[in-house]
């Protein structure tokens, strides 16, 4: 009877062992150490429970009870550790991608340093790279193989190393999808507004987040823009390759921000077309600023007339490059003016 | 300049604060872009190392050795940055409605507690209403839908005045008569002589003086002194006026331009809010405290 308790006693050890090395990277090069004949119950006929024991079994361990926060593996685990040193921002990932910490903790570094060699040969600062994973930590899931050959679509595309490296930066979700994906996004560009090859390029380049934004909203930006401002499908075109983030805005801020220019400043497309960066401004600033303008009787938008105010040069600049050079006054004085808003 | 170590930072930096809210930002926008403001500002300081990890390893059945390393469970990239949004109470002593724009107090950790005795000692505040002739909105404000309009041309200053004044008289005469004291009496001189009476309930708006400042029909400016009051009564009193001058009216803007001694001048805009600053406003307005007595419970005459 008492032989068969120890046989099982034995069992129940190296049955432990087995279960904790799956889940802590730590104990698994312990177990690593071990001789396979340790792990064999060794004599347990000439063994009492009650003689001493003079083996190691500190690595016997409970598992890691549930926890709410990272933190409780971050002495343990070699992978939270190395992420630290590198800079992701774990508690990022925790409070935004939570599905994601389960994953990370099962990462072992020799696989993940594959991945950061290759987002270094790609081009990208190893301080980008750690912001990408904090961004995307399921970017590790991907094989290289399927990363390889996204980036090689992007390099049959003609794209430049420069702008392959600044779009995955700028977008941390892009090697995320697939070529096809890609391709088709690519695609809707093209064929919504009429580009050309470089004009695509170029647009991914200064905006690579918009290739993968919510088609639908994208389109209904081009409603607020085509039916609701009144602009021309090449205005639209003209709009976007000189700030594509127009794609991106909130659709009713984007149309606060246009009524007031055009309704209240009084611009005309044709002087909105001109610069359409003023669209992404807010409407609080341009009200504030325009409302100075009122108050000390310099609006005056009309450039074929004496003391033209570019609007531009009025929502740009702090309050004192405002107040001083647009407004010709003072700070102290706008900023008295700001009370009375 | 300001200290470099976060820890003593945030060891001052409790206070009443007295701010600048614009109109169309509600208050409790307001509250949490100070919190994000001042947290993102705490963090960028030196914050607290993280603590030491005690490891103790080796065979036990040999000698084990004692080690100290860094604790990666506390660094700022695993338990989050050391100053944290929810760590930081923020409460506002006077609550302004959406559209109103002025002074506004906040209490910042223990200065919650200085924002609630002002709440509660309920100080007077003005307001500068603005009011345009002609026109009723259905929610008597500028942002609502016209209704009705009307001829404005007959009001003039002296008629808006004669209410007005009539309109005060009315308001303190109610006051007096709710206490149940007859107005030429002892007790009502008594009554009178501890400050403002002020009703029982917190929910009764009362006005202890009101005039217009401005009149340009069909624009005029009303300044009102006031308690208890909420921004709909506002409104509906510019709506009043209009009424009862034989026209229409309603209400451009509602500004409080005091709250019990904070006035504009101490308001910190928003684009001023940094740590030094409001530092600096933290100061100022404790000291305004000190002398208005707010920053102590009072015992106010009231109804009984």
């Amino acid at each position: 009877m008492l032989k068969r308790i120890i046989h099982f006693s034995t069992l129940k050890i190296s049955k432990t062992l087995c279960t904790s090395s799956q889940l802590s990277n730590s104990l698994e090069n312990r177990t690593n150490d071990l001789t396979p004949s340790t792990l064999e119950p060794t004599e347990p006929e000439s063994k009492s429970v009650l003689e001493p024991l003079n083996e190691d079994i500190s690595h016997v361990t409970t598992y890691l009870k549930p926890t709410y926060n990272i933190a409780a593996y971050a002495n343990r685990s070699e992978t939270i550790q190395e992420f630290i040193k590198l800079g992701v921002d774990l508690n990022h990932i925790e409070r935004k991608v939570s599905n994601a910490v389960p994953f990370i903790l099962r990462l072992h570094f020799e696989e993940v340093k594959k991945h950061l060699l290759f987002f270094t040969n790609v081009g990208i600062n190893i301080d980008d790279v750690a912001h990408l994973i904090t961004k995307n930590p399921f970017i590790l899931k991907e094989s290289l193989e399927d990363l390889d050959v996204r980036i090689n679509y992007l390099k049959f595309k003609r794209f430049t190393d420069e702008s392959i490296a600044r779009i995955i930066t700028k977008n941390p979700f892009w090697l995320s999808y697939s070529t096809q994906d890609i391709d088709t996004k690519l695609g809707f560009f093209q064929a919504t507004f009429e580009l050309s090859g470089p004009q695509v390029r170029q647009i991914a380049d200064q905006a690579p987040r918009l290739i993968t934004h919510n088609q639908e909203k994208v389109k209904l930006n081009v409603f607020v823009l085509k039916e609701e401002m009144g602009f021309s499908k090449y205005d639209i075109q003209n709009i976007i390759l000189k700030k594509p983030k127009i794609l991106m805005s909130e659709q009713k801020k984007l149309l606060k921000t246009f009524e007031y220019l055009h309704k209240v400043i009084g611009l005309s497309h044709q002087q909105i077309l001109e610069c359409p960066q003023i669209l992404t401004c807010r409407e609080n600033r341009l009200k504030e600023r325009h409302q100075f303008l009122v108050k000390m009787k310099r609006d005056q938008f009309n450039p074929k007339e004496p003391n033209f105010v570019n609007v531009i040069t009025m929502v740009s600049g702090t309050d004192s490059e405002f107040s001083t050079e647009v407004a010709k006054s003072s700070v102290e004085e706008y900023n008295l003016f700001l009370k009375t808003l | 300049m300001l200290v470099q170590e976060a820890p003593i930072v945030w060891n001052s930096l409790k206070g009443l604060i007295c701010v600048y809210k614009p109109a169309e930002v509600s208050v409790h926008k307001m509250r949490k872009i100070l919190i994000s403001k001042i947290c993102q500002e705490m963090n960028s300081l030196e914050g607290r190392p993280p603590s030491d990890y005690v490891a103790i390893e080796g065979d036990p059945s040999q000698k084990l050795t004692v080690s100290v390393r860094p604790n990666f469970a506390d660094h700022p990239l695993v338990v989050g940055p050391r100053y944290q949004n929810q760590d930081l109470h923020v409460s506002w002593s006077n609550f302004l409605g959406f559209y109103t724009n002025g002074v506004l107090l906040f209490g910042i950790r223990d200065g919650t507690r200085q924002a609630k005795f002002i709440r509660e000692n309920r100080p007077t505040r003005a307001y500068r209403i603005k009011g345009k002739l002609g026109e009723v909105t259905d929610n008597c404000f500028k942002t609502g839908k016209v209704v009705m309009k009307s001829t404005w041309r007959h009001v003039k200053q002296e008629h808006m005045d004669r209410f007005l004044s009539a309109m005060q008289a009315s308001h303190q005469k109610k006051m007096f008569e709710m206490c149940g004291v007859d107005i030429q009496s002892q007790t009502a001189y008594e009554l009178a002589i501890q400050g403002p009476i002020r009703p029982a309930n917190s929910k009764i708006p009362i006005i202890y003086g009101i005039k217009c400042i401005e009149f340009q029909p069909p624009e005029f400016t009303v300044e009102i002194q006031c308690i208890n009051e909420y921004e709909d009564y506002l409104t509906h009193i510019i709506h009043e006026i209009g009424q009862k001058l034989h026209s229409t009216a309603h209400c451009t803007g509602i500004q409080c331009i005091r709250h019990s001694r904070f006035t504009l001048e101490h308001a910190l805009l928003m684009k001023h809010w940094t740590l030094t600053n409001l530092l600096k406003n933290m100061d100022v307005c404790s000291k305004i405290l000190v002398e208005s007595g707010e920053n102590l419970p009072r015992k106010s005459s009231r109804l009984v």
